[in-house]
C-alpha cells in the first residue's frame, strides 16, 4: 500500500474546534509513535541476532550431523567401500533394522525427508516443530545414510535448523507470528549449511518450503542462512560441493545437446517421482509388523546393487559425483549408475527410511548428464562441452524436473560450479526439464508426498497455476472528479447529474479525499456554498491503490471508505479508477464462478 | 514470584543475547574439539589408504592402487599428492582420458605446478600430441619445483628431447639440446647422455663438444671414447675417429658397434686414394683395388646369361652403370698418363655410384665395411653424402 494514510475519508466537514483537537492529538500522537518505532526497531534487531543465532546453532547442528554420517559410513561400510565385500550387505540390513524401530517407537515423526515436514509444521503447527525430532532426524538419517541406504543428508538438515529454530523461538516465548518466522529461517540455515550455497538454500526454502515469496522474511532467512554457511565453512572448509574441472559453452547451436539432455532429464525425473508416488502408499499399507522390515529390505537390495559391483549408488554419492565430474566414467556407466540410484533411491525413501532426495536427485542428474554427454559426442565428436559440463548441468535439470525448484536448480548449479559461462546450457536444458516433468507429472513430488499423508500445503507451483486478480480487474471509471479549489456550490453543480453518490476530491498539495452528494448538499442548505472543498474536507488523506496491486491488497481499504482512489504510480495526481466493497466482492464473485 | 521475576528477567532481549551467546561459545569450543577429531581421523584414514595405494602401485597391481588411491582423495581432497598420483595411475592404466580430465582441473588450479604439468606432459606424450606434450613438458621446465628444481628440470628437458626425437622433430630436440647443455654440470653419464642425444639429432659437433669434456675428466670413460669416435666418424676425421674408437673398444671389447665402426675406419684410411703422403703407385692400385671391388658388387646384383648383352638381367640403372664401369675399365691402365688426369676423380666417382645404387638395390649382396668405407672415401672426396 503506498498511501501512509490512517484513517478513512469523513464526509461530514470538521468545525474548527474539532480540527484543533485532532492537531492536538496529532502532537502527542507524535512521540507515541517515535516511542512505538524505537521499541519496533529494537524488536527488529533483536529478531536480526536471533537469525544470526539460529544460522550459527543450525551451522553447528549440521557439522556434527554430517560428522556422524562419515563416522557411521566408516564403523558401517569400511573406509573405502568395494564390492564383494560383505560389509555392504550386513550394514544396511542390520542399520534399516534399527532405524525402523526407533522410528516406529522412538521418533515417529522423523520418517521422511523432512521437507514436507517443516512446511506442514510452518502452515499447520504454527512453526512448530518439537526438538525430539530434531534429535530423531540426527539419529536415524545419520545411521542410513551411514549405512549406505541411498538418501542425502539435505532434506534432513533442513529439517533440524528448523526444528532447533522452533525450539529456540518457543523457548523465548515469541508470538505465534515471529514462531512462524523461525521455522524458513533455520530451514534456510540447515540446507545452506548442508549444500554449502546459501543463495540455493534460501530460494528452496521460498519455493518449496514458505511456498509464496515474502519480503518480510527475506532478510532472516538470508542472514541465518549465511551465518551457517560461515560456521559450516569454519569447521569443514570453504571448498565448494564438488571440485568443477574446466566447464564451458562455446558455440550457440550446441544447445540443441542440452535440449536433448533437458528432454531426458525430464522424463527420468517423471520415472523417478512416479516410482515414489506409487510404491509409497502401497508400502505404507504393509502390515504393522511388516514395517519394520520395510528399511532392512531396502538395505538389502541396495547392498546387493553395491556388492555385486555398484557400491557408488550407496549412501549420499558426493565422491563419485565429483568423480563423475572428472571423467572417471564410461558413458554406459554412468547410465547404468544413474538407472541404478533411480531403484536404490526409491527403495529407501518409500520404506520410510529417513533422508534426503536432494543428493540423489543431483547423483542422478549427475550420471545422466555426463551419460547423455558421452552418447552425444559418438554421433558429434566435435561438441565443446566436455563431460563435467553435461553433468553439471544435468545436476541442475534433474533438479528443476524432480524437486520442481526451476530458480534453485540454476542457482545451486552456479553456486557449485562458480561459472557463469554454462548459464544458458543451463537455463534452456532446466527449462525443457522443467516443462516435460509438469506435462507429464502435473503435481510436484513434494505436493504428491503431502497429498498421501493428507494434508495440503501450498506451494509456489500452485501458485504459478493461479491467476492473480489484479485491482485494474475490478476498478471502474469514476465519476466528475472534483478540486479542492472549487467552491462547494460548484461542486454541486457538477455530480447534479451524476448517478454515483459519492466523488473524489484531489486535495493540494497532495492526497485524495471524496465527499458524499448529500454532505454537498447539506453544506450549500448550511449557507456555506461560498467555501472551497479543501476548507470543508478532513487534513487527512483517503488511502488510494494503483491498478497493478493485487485485489486482495483492496480488501483491507473497502471498509475504511465507500470509495477508494486508483492512481497512477507515476503521477499521483492522475486517478485511473475508483473501487469500492461492491467492486472487490463482486469481481470475486464472478472469478469463483467461473467466469474466468 | 520470585521465581516469576527471574524467568521475566532471563527473557529480557540483552539477557537473551548474552545467554545465546555463552551457549555459542559453549557449542564452539565442543563441535572444535569433535571437528578435530573428525580431520584427524580422515588425515590418517587418507594417509593409511595412500600408502596402501604406493604399494599396490610396487606390486604392479594398478587397479587396486587406483581405487586406493581413490579412496584416500575422499578422505583429503585436496591433497596435491593424492591427485597426482591418482591422475598417474589412471595415466598408468591406460584410462588417459580420465587422467587428462583430472589432471587438467588439478593444473587449472595450480598452473604454476611443475609436477603436475609433467604429468600432463607425459600423458600427451603417451598419446602423441606432440604440441600439447612440448606446452605442458616446458611448463614443467619453467615451473615451480618444491625440491631439486634444476634436477627436475633437466631431467624434465631430457624426457621432452627424448620425446622429440622419438617422434621424428629433430630440429626442435637439438634447439632444446642446446639450451640445457649450456647450463650442465660436471657429470659424466649426464654429458654422456646429452652427446648422444646430439647424435641422434646429427649435430656431431655439438655431439663431439659433449665427449670430450666428459674426456678431459674421465679419460677412459668408455662410453664418451665411442661417442666421440663415432661423432668424429660422422665429421669425416677418421685418424681422431679411428684413436678414439679404438681406445672405446679396449676399455669395452664388447661393444660391438665401436668396433664396426673402427673397421670401416680403418678402411677408409686404408683405402683413399686421395690420402696424403702417399705415393702415385700407392694411389694408383687404391684406385684399381676400389674399381675392382665396385665390378665385383656390381657382379653380385645379377648373373648374366651367356650371350646376352652386357647388363642384361640388372636393373636399368645398374646396367648403364655397368657399361660405365666395363668402358672404364681399360682406360685405368693410363692412370698415370698426363692425358688422363681426370681418371683417378671419374673412376672413384662411378665406384661412389656404383656402391651407392647397390646399396639400395634388393637383389645386390649386402654392403661390407668394405663397401661403405668406399662410399665414405668417394663421398668425401666428391664432398656429397654427408
Amino acid at each position: 500500500m503506498s498511501s501512509s494514510s490512517t484513517g478513512p475519508a469523513v464526509e461530514a466537514p470538521a468545525s474548527e474546534a474539532v480540527r484543533e483537537a485532532e492537531e492536538r492529538a496529532r502532537s502527542n500522537g507524535r512521540w507515541a509513535s517515535w516511542f512505538s518505532l524505537a521499541t519496533t526497531f529494537r524488536e527488529e534487531r533483536f529478531f536480526l541476532m536471533l537469525a544470526v543465532f539460529i544460522g550459527f546453532f543450525s551451522g553447528l547442528a549440521v557439522v556434527c550431523f554430517r560428522l556422524a554420517i562419515d563416522w557411521s559410513r566408516i564403523a558401517l561400510l569400511g573406509p573405502a567401500p568395494q564390492p564383494h565385500n560383505w560389509r555392504l550387505l550386513v550394514a544396511p540390513v542390520g542399520a534399516g533394522l534399527l532405524v525402523s524401530i526407533l522410528v516406529i517407537h522412538v521418533f515417529p515423526k522423523a520418517r521422511g525427508s523432512g521437507v514436507n515436514q517443516t512446511k506442514a509444521a510452518l502452515y499447520i503447527y504454527n512453526g512448530y516443530i518439537p526438538f525430539r525430532t530434531a534429535v530423531g532426524k540426527f539419529v536415524t538419517a545419520a545411521l542410513a545414510i551411514g549405512s549406505g541406504q541411498s538418501l542425502g543428508p539435505e532434506d534432513p538438515s533442513l529439517q533440524i535448523g528448523a526444528s532447533l529454530a522452533s525450539a529456540l523461538g518457543r523457548r523465548l516465548d515469541l508470538s505465534r507470528e515471529k514462531l512462524r518466522l523461525l521455522a524458513p529461517m533455520g530451514a534456510a540455515a540447515g540446507l545452506a549449511a548442508a549444500f554449502n550455497a546459501p543463495i540455493s538454500a534460501v530460494l528452496f526454502v521460498i519455493e518449496e518450503v514458505i511456498g509464496r515469496w515474502s519480503a518480510g522474511v527475506l532478510g532472516s532467512v538470508v542472514l541465518s542462512a549465511i551465518s551457517s554457511v560461515v560456521v559450516m565453512r569454519w569447521f569443514l572448509g570453504s571448498a565448494a560441493l564438488f571440485r568443477i574441472p574446466s566447464v564451458g559453452f562455446v558455440r550457440p547451436a550446441e544447445l540443441i545437446a542440452y535440449v536433448v539432455l533437458g528432454l531426458t532429464g525430464g522424463v527420468a525425473a517423471v520415472i523417478f517421482a512416479r516410482a515414489i508416488g506409487y510404491f509409497r502408499p502401497r508400502l505404507q499399507k504393509w502390515p504393522r509388523w511388516a514395517l519394520y522390515l520395510q528399511p532392512a529390505l531396502a538395505g538389502l537390495i541396495i547392498g546387493l546393487i553395491g556388492y555385486f559391483g555398484a557400491p557408488q549408488v550407496m549412501g549420499a554419492g558426493y565422491e563419485y559425483m565429483d568423480q563423475a565430474l572428472h571423467d572417471q566414467f564410461t558413458w554406459q556407466m554412468l547410465g547404468i549408475l544413474a538407472g541404478l540410484k533411480i531403484i536404490s533411491t526409491t527403495l529407501s525413501f518409500v520404506s520410510g527410511t529417513p533422508g534426503g532426495m536432494f543428493a540423489p536427485a543431483l547423483f542422478v542428474g549427475a550420471m545422466l548428464g555426463g551419460a547423455v554427454g558421452g552418447v552425444e559426442h559418438i554421433f558429434y565428436p566435435h561438441l565443446s562441452g566436455s563431460t563435467a559440463t553435461y553433468a553439471l548441468v544435468g545436476m541442475g535439470v534433474l533438479f528443476a524436473a524432480f524437486l520442481r525448484a526451476p530458480m534453485t536448480s540454476v542457482f545451486m548449479v552456479l553456486e557449485v560450479s562458480g561459472n557463469y559461462s554454462i548459464i544458458v546450457p543451463v537455463i534452456v536444458a532446466n527449462t525443457f526439464a522443467y516443462l516435460v516433468s509438469r506435462s507429464l507429472q502435473p503435481t510436484p513430488i513434494f505436493d504428491v508426498l503431502t497429498r498421501q499423508d493428507g494434508l495440503d500445503l501450498p506451494s509456489l507451483e500452485e501458485q504459478r497455476d493461479q491467476t492473480v486478480l489484479r485491482v485494474e480487474d475490478a476498478m471502474r471509471p469514476s465519476g466528475p472528479l472534483l478540486d479542492f479549489e472549487n467552491s462547494v456550490e460548484q461542486a454541486v453543480r457538477r455530480v447534479e447529474d451524476s448517478p454515483a453518490d459519492t466523488f473524489i476530491v484531489r486535495m493540494s498539495p497532495s492526497g485524495w479525499g471524496s465527499i458524499t452528494k448529500d454532505a454537498l448538499k447539506k453544506l450549500v442548505g448550511e449557507g456555506k456554498g461560498e467555501l472551497t472543498l479543501g476548507s470543508t474536507l478532513p487534513v487527512r488523506s483517503l488511502p488510494y491503490l494503483h491498478p497493478d496491486q493485487a485485489l486482495e491488497i483492496a480488501l483491507r481499504y473497502v471498509n475504511q471508505t465507500p470509495l477508494v482512489p486508483v492512481v497512477h504510480r507515476a503521477d499521483l495526481h492522475k486517478l485511473v479508477g475508483v473501487i469500492s466493497r461492491d467492486d472487490v466482492l463482486k469481481k470475486y464473485q464472478i472469478v469463483g464462478d467461473g467466469e474466468e | 514470584m520470585k521465581f516469576e521475576r527471574l524467568e521475566a528477567f532471563f527473557r529480557r532481549p540483552p539477557v537473551v543475547v548474552v545467554c545465546l551467546l555463552i551457549l555459542a561459545i559453549a557449542a564452539f569450543a565442543g563441535v572444535t574439539r569433535l571437528a578435530n577429531r573428525f580431520h584427524e581421523q580422515q588425515k590418517a584414514l587418507a594417509r593409511h589408504l595412500f600408502a596402501a595405494g604406493q604399494a599396490a602401485l610396487q606390486s604392479g597391481e594398478m587397479e587396486q592402487a587406483v581405487e586406493d588411491f581413490r579412496a584416500a582423495l575422499s578422505y583429503s581432497r585436496d591433497d596435491p599428492e593424492y591427485q597426482l598420483s591418482l591422475a598417474r595411475a589412471l595415466r598408468d592404466t591406460g584410462r588417459t582420458d580420465e587422467a587428462e580430465t583430472y589432471l587438467l582441473s588439478l593444473w587449472e588450479h595450480a598452473p604454476q605446478e611443475a609436477d603436475i604439468s609433467l604429468a600432463l606432459g607425459r600423458l600427451y606424450a603417451r598419446e602423441k600430441s606432440v604440441e600439447s606434450a612440448i606446452r605442458f613438458y616446458h611448463n614443467a621446465i619453467y615451473g615451480v619445483w618444491e625440491s631439486d628444481p634444476d634436477l627436475h628440470r633437466r631431467d624434465a628437458q631430457l624426457e621432452l628431447v627424448d620425446f622429440l626425437l622419438k617422434q621424428g622433430a629433430t630440429q626442435q630436440a637439438q634447439a632444446e639440446l642446446i639450451t640445457l647443455a649450456t647450463e650442465l654440470p660436471r657429470d659424466a653419464s649426464l654429458l654422456v647422455r646429452v652427446g648422444q642425444m646430439f647424435a641422434r639429432t646429427q649435430d656431431y659437433d655439438h655431439a663431439l663438444g659433449e665427449f670430450q669434456r666428459v674426456l678431459r675428466f674421465d679419460r677412459d670413460n668408455a662410453e664418451a671414447l665411442a661417442g666421440a669416435g663415432d661423432a668424429e666418424f660422422h665429421l669425416g676425421r677418421y685418424r681422431a675417429a679411428q684413436g678414439h674408437l679404438q681406445a672405446a673398444v679396449r676399455q669395452n671389447p664388447n661393444d660391438s658397434q665401436s668396433k664396426t665402426t673402427l673397421e670401416i675406419c680403418t678402411l677408409v684410411l686404408q683405402s683413399d686414394p686421395f690420402a696424403r703422403r702417399i705415393s702415385n703407385a700407392e694411389r694408383n692400385r687404391r684406385i684399381r683395388a676400389a674399381f675392382d671391388r665396385a665390378g665385383e658388387r656390381l657382379a653380385s646384383c645379377g648373373a648374366e646369361p651367356a650371350g646376352n648383352q652386357p647388363g642384361q638381367g640388372l636393373p636399368a640403372s645398374l646396367g648403364v652403370l655397368k657399361a660405365q664401369w666395363e668402358e672404364m675399365k681399360p682406360k685405368l691402365r693410363r692412370l698415370n698418363s698426363p692425358e688422363e688426369a681426370d681418371l683417378p676423380d671419374t673412376a672413384m666417382d662411378l665406384v661412389a655410384q656404383i656402391e651407392q645404387e647397390a646399396g639400395s638395390e634388393k637383389q645386390c649382396s649386402s654392403a661390407t665395411p668394405l663397401d661403405r668405407a668406399l662410399l665414405l672415401v668417394a663421398q668425401d672426396h666428391s664432398g656429397g653424402g654427408r
